[in-house]
């Protein structure tokens, strides 16, 4: 007994070490450097006070706020109707509506910038189509631009966390308020729309966390519009000129927010959740045709509205092109020979700093989960909550903590692979560990204690009957794992170094010189890359992999 | 292969809370012994004490003359069948059964043997192929029970493994049980809070209340001469009744009492102490409804009915018999006398030797 606490023990504090230098070091690595001076190497409160004092630096925290306020409200109004009709009625198509509109959120955003840039930026095909009919619709430069990619990006978000709780309110709920002599619109808005509030809530606070710590859609469609996590990176990446500071000091604002963010959502938000299991699901009403049309038409345009752009980038992948011109209409396959032949390396790294931060992460994911959930003590519950911290940090803050932190000294790794692999491995592991530790939950200890008492010793019981079991929740925590992986901009352009270039920076640095057709077939094999497997996934388990996100 | 088991003054905390509480049971080599009470009594926990999932806070364990506080669960030698029978769910029948014999590291010519055996001996010879997924909660319930079993424990040790069944199956499982134990005279103990099935299984019951134990026995002699006012309301239905005291009769072991003002008397062996009022356990079904009073009867008194029920092999009466107090009586075979209504008035008559005197 007391050898195989000592076994696990020392699991613990490996996790410890290895949680201290990924993450909470690098934090307190740039919170210490934003009260440095950079001129003098002296305590200071220099850079929060320019950051108070100049409307430069308030501006971006303004926009910030301002982009993820209106994509959240936009958000919400799709997202909740979209909710709602999808499970209360008759829609035809619903279950490839209801797929489709999952889509959108494990797609990259900024390759859905990409797309409407190619749509209605300045060259956009759509933009000059209108144009020819004299119709000039407003730029997507600026804030519209993001609102605009937020929203259709991060709906999705909604629309799972609300038709999960619609779905869970018994049928008896309703059908009590009108026995109780309420009308339809009553009980829609006396029990139905309260009793899912929290979802709303919830989803709320997903897109606004998402839309304050995104990064790649403000850089390509900003401009001039400056945002927290855009004016970090400038901050700290024109290093020469740069102010490591006064990088700190925004990476730290931005953390503070995400950080509240996060606080908000796990106790405020979940404490007020109506925890129910419907044993009756409401009736799924079928409708007149022409509501029914009319219902269909909202549901299915909003996914038309969110897919199509994607659909244009690969489009434009086999889309003759000479530079940022592109000649639609004319199909080739240049693009994807310069990708694989030409350069193919974004593509190998990719996969390889992927599967190497996905193979650490199952590993430390199966020992964090087993902690966690099966040894309850002091110790692991501050494990439990030190391990969703990464979820709290924008990418661009973990990657400048990191690229900062293991720049000089006793450690330095910034330059090399090893930097972004651990970026990933920290960044994605909670995903690991929230789906196996979510099937651990459910596997009753007695099935171990049967292994125990049959006369298997305690940690060869859990690698004979507990891995087995969990198998599957591991293997969909690696796939998440791995393709949101491949899909990460935000922290890999901070750390990422000449050789070691991603295909997300292939792609960013494509788009930034309007080199949009090789862009485009990055972006394709991308999507490919992060769609396949989640649909294998999804069709060996049989379960809905984005709503594990 | 049978063994004695020896628990002394077990006590185990979980925080401020004594699950088990100064626990002292010894059960003899090849006893089918149960461990009784309501949810929550600390009977599981116990169990889980002998099986080594728990350490006692204090108290030693013996397994015949060696202490095993201090070998780990796997290696204790038990055979422990779960209340959710915790089969590994991505095994078959067959390698569930064999699990334990190839920890053992056993020739798998043996295994398979062994394991054909016990599958034979469950009538489930042809299911090893299935996954328990596959199977009835009643097959489940036997392939647990085997993969406890064919491992020969020193000790088989069962945490409620009835009560995931219905009613009937329960019934018959039980019987199952009882009888392979026999056959194979292992020394068993079994965690329940259904009396009737602990009645039924138990060579002797230890009754468990808030982590103390209440009282040891076979099932005649805890039913028969309940202890306190707990086991006399687990163990069956009981009247309890506050009883005046006048006198005893040491020669007669005759209790000189009053109810309600009435004389009774009630042949006891247990002193009474010297308070002036004792408490009484009376069997329902042993009182009977009686005519006219003789004269020269004892122990009759009258009420009105407030309650009839009718279950079948019985009638329940509830009967007020003064301004607070209800008795509960059982009449079998009501074809034998007439049925009386509510609100009639009746008289009823006990035995001399039928009441308990007990504890508090």
């Amino acid at each position: 007994m007391r050898r195989y606490l000592t076994t696990w023990n020392i699991i613990l504090l490996l996790i410890f070490t290895i949680l201290f230098f990924s993450i909470l070091y690098p934090l307190f690595f740039i919170f210490k450097a934003s009260f440095i001076s950079s001129e003098t190497g002296q305590f200071s409160l220099d850079s929060y006070k320019s950051f108070f004092h100049y409307p430069y630096y308030l501006r971006c925290l303004k926009n910030s706020i301002f982009v993820s306020t209106v994509a959240t409200i936009f958000a919400v109004a799709i997202g909740v109707p979209f909710a709602v009709l999808l499970s209360r009625f008759h829609v035809p198509g619903k279950n490839i509506i209801k797929t489709l509109g999952t889509l959108p959120l494990i797609l990259p955003t900024f390759i859905g910038a990409e797309a409407w840039l190619m749509l209605l930026g300045r060259n956009g095909i759509l933009f000059n189509f209108l144009h020819k009919f004299g119709v000039d619709i407003p730029s997507m430069y600026g804030w519209k631009g993001i609102v605009l990619v937020f929203t259709l990006q991060f709906f999705p978000f909604v629309f799972l966390m609300v038709s999960a709780a619609i779905n869970s309110i018994d049928s008896s709920l309703e059908e009590a308020a009108i026995n109780l002599g309420a009308g339809r619109l009553r009980v829609l808005f006396t029990v139905t729309l309260p009793v899912i509030t929290p979802a709303i809530f919830s989803g709320a606070l997903v897109v606004f966390y998402l839309s304050i710590e995104n990064f790649g859609v403000p850089i390509l469609i900003g401009e001039d519009f400056r945002v927290l996590s855009v004016q970090a990176y400038n901050e700290f990446i024109s290093e020469m000129g740069g102010n490591p500071s006064m990088a700190g000091a925004l990476s730290i604002i931005l953390l503070v927010i995400t950080f509240g963010l996060t606080i908000l959502q796990k106790y405020w938000v979940e404490r007020k959740s109506y925890a129910m299991s419907a044993l009756r699901p409401p009736e799924v009403k079928r409708l007149k045709p022409l509501p029914t049309f009319l219902i269909w038409s909202f549901c299915a345009g909003v996914v038309f509205v969110a897919l199509a752009p994607f659909a244009v980038v690969v489009i434009a992948s086999v889309t003759k092109t000479q530079g940022p011109v592109m000649y639609f209409g004319q199909f080739s396959l240049e693009n994807f020979a310069m990708a694989f032949r030409i350069s193919p390396r974004p593509i190998l790294n990719s996969f390889f700093l992927a599967t190497v931060a996905t193979v650490v992460g199952i590993v430390f994911g199966i020992a964090v989960s087993y902690l966690v959930v099966r040894k309850r003590g002091t110790v692991t519950y501050l494990l439990d909550l030190l391990i969703m911290l990464p979820l709290a940090i924008a990418g661009t803050v973990l990657g400048i903590a990191l690229a900062a932190t293991y720049n000089e000294g006793m450690i330095v790794l910034t330059g090399t692979w090893i930097i972004l692999a651990l970026a990933y491995f920290i960044r994605k592991v909670p995903f690991s560990i929230k789906t196996t530790s979510s099937l651990l939950h459910q596997i009753d200890t007695s099935i171990e204690e049967a292994s125990i008492n049959l006369g298997v010793p305690p940690l060869m019981s859990f690698i004979k009957i507990i891995m087995p079991i969990m198998l599957p929740g591991i293997l969909a925590g690696a796939i998440i794992m791995w393709v949101t992986t491949l899909a990460e901009l935000s922290s890999t352009i901070v750390l990422y170094y000449g050789p070691w270039a991603t295909m997300t920076v292939e792609i960013f640095q494509r788009i930034g010189s309007g080199d949009f057709g090789p862009a485009s077939a990055y972006a394709t094999i991308l999507i490919i890359s992060v769609i396949v497997p989640l649909f294998i996934l999804n069709k060996v388990s049989g379960k809905d992999l984005a709503s594990s996100l | 292969m049978s063994m004695l088991v020896s628990l002394r003054n077990i006590t185990k905390k979980f925080g401020q809370l004594k699950a088990v509480d100064d626990v002292s049971i010894l059960i003899e080599e090849g006893d089918f012994f149960t461990l009784l009470g309501p949810s929550g009594c600390g009977k599981t926990t116990l169990l889980r004490t002998v099986a080594g999932f728990y350490n006692p806070d204090a108290g030693d364990i013996y397994f015949g003359d060696t202490r095993i506080n201090d070998i780990p669960a796997h290696k204790r030698g038990t055979g422990m069948v779960f209340q959710n029978y915790a089969l590994f769910p991505h095994m078959s029948v067959f390698d569930n059964v064999a699990y334990g014999l190839r920890a053992k590291k056993l020739h798998s010519r043996e295994i398979t043997t062994k394991v054909k055996e016990i599958l034979e001996r469950i009538q489930l010879e042809e299911y090893g192929d299935r996954f328990p997924s596959q199977l009835s909660g009643g097959q489940q319930q036997r392939v647990a029970l085997a993969r406890a079993l064919v491992i020969s424990p020193q000790v088989l040790l069962m945490d409620e493994p009835l009560s995931n069944l219905d009613a009937k199956l329960r019934v018959s499982m039980r019987e199952e049980i009882k009888r392979m134990q026999k056959e194979l005279g292992i020394t068993t103990i079994y965690v329940t809070h259904d009396q009737e099935e602990a009645m039924a299984v138990s060579d002797r019951i230890a009754i468990i209340n808030l982590g103390r134990l209440e009282q040891i026995g076979n099932a005649f002699d805890i039913y028969m001469q309940p202890k306190n006012r707990f086991v006399a309301g687990f163990i069956g239905n009981s009247n309890i009744m506050k009883i005046d005291v006048n006198s005893y009769d040491d020669g007669e072991s005759l209790l000189h009492a009053e109810i309600e003002g009435t004389k009774i008397f009630v042949k006891t062996d247990r002193p009474h102490g010297v308070r002036d009022w004792v408490y009484m356990s009376l069997r329902p079904e042993w009182i009977r409804i009686v005519g006219d009073t003789p004269e020269d009867e004892i122990n009759v008194l009258s009420g009105t009915v407030t309650g009839v029920t009718f279950l079948g092999s019985i009638i329940r009466y509830k009967i007020r018999y003064s301004d607070k107090q209800v008795i509960t009586i059982d009449v079998h075979d009501p074809r034998a006398t007439e049925i009386n209504k509510e609100g009639d008035i009746i008289n009823f008559q006990f035995g001399v030797d039928s009441p308990v005197i007990i504890e508090e």
